[in-house]
């Protein structure tokens, strides 16, 4: 863990109903922090198509768990969203993430688009597939924006002294 | 406060469904609304109108289904309108890709009343 950094995690059954429940704290961590409505609601989007992603792949139906991971920084939140199933074939399927327009819509195929999703939508995004998947999302904080907000939940007010 | 649970609310008229969704059509509400809309989308005689007011989120698997939709009734040459599409959603069409068929679909249909 880095320094200036608080932590906050959420597990959630990998069923879909309850993929609410992550974008739900998302929201309430996101606000907090100071992120703009339409911000949020990328982030939302973002969060639910790798929960998504874990619910439809990764366990086969046959219940797992999908552990959520916060991390709030001064200049950024990052959402890694982890579950120990079979890994979802991130690199076949970014081959697919494109947009739809490009092709006739009898040819459209919509494998991809949670993926595309996810990267049109974060400031970044990076999968690992090393004993389950793990996505790891990232909104970078505008500087200027949300200052009353930020200075409620800065770590820094809660680093330990040395 | 936004109404959170998907639910559908069909009108059946002499020449069209209208159906209002409402709620957040997510991974969780796929499969209702698959099952009330599938039924309407192979009704070839009528129009399909689906309004998307009351809408409050919608992601690639909710895309994924209007697209489905889009590919059915093109099948038939039957009509298909959405409307009424709430801006944070319109962003998803539009940065998808889905709205370009939406307003193909538009240009060889009626159109009928919208409000703004």
């Amino acid at each position: 863990m880095k320094e200036h950094e608080t932590i906050v995690q959420l597990s959630i059954p990998a069923d879909a109903q309850f993929i609410d429940i992550a974008r739900l704290t998302l929201y309430g961590l996101a606000a907090k922090m100071g992120f703009s409505y339409e911000e949020i609601e990328d982030m939302k989007v973002a969060v639910s198509e790798a929960c998504n992603n874990a619910v439809l792949h990764a366990y086969n139906g046959a219940g797992g768990v999908i552990h959520l991971r916060f991390e709030i920084s001064t200049d950024a939140l990052s959402i890694i969203i982890k579950d120990q199933g079979k890994g979802f074939d991130y690199k076949r399927a970014a081959k697919q993430a494109a947009p739809l327009s490009a092709k006739p819509l009898e040819d459209v195929k919509v494998g991809g688009l949670g993926l595309f999703l996810m990267e049109a939508l974060m400031d970044d995004v990076t999968v690992s597939t090393k004993g389950g998947t793990e996505v790891r999302l990232t909104k970078f904080r505008h500087r200027g924006e949300g200052e009353h907000a930020h200075d409620s939940i800065s770590p820094s007010s809660v680093q330990e002294q040395a | 406060m936004e109404k959170k649970q998907f639910h559908l609310v069909h009108d059946e008229q002499s020449d069209r469904h209208v159906v209002y969704i409402k709620g957040e059509l997510d991974l969780a509400a796929a499969e209702q609304f698959r099952r009330a809309i599938e039924p309407l989308a192979h009704d070839a005689a009528k129009t399909l109108v689906i309004r998307l007011d009351g809408l409050t989120y919608i992601d690639s698997t909710g895309i994924g289904m209007f697209v489905a939709l889009l590919k059915t009734r093109k099948k038939q040459g039957a009509p298909f309108l959405i409307e009424n599409v709430p801006p944070k959603v319109q962003r998803l069409f539009d940065l998808t890709g889905v709205s370009h068929f939406f307003s193909e679909t538009n240009d060889t249909t009626e159109r009928i009343e919208s409000q703004s």
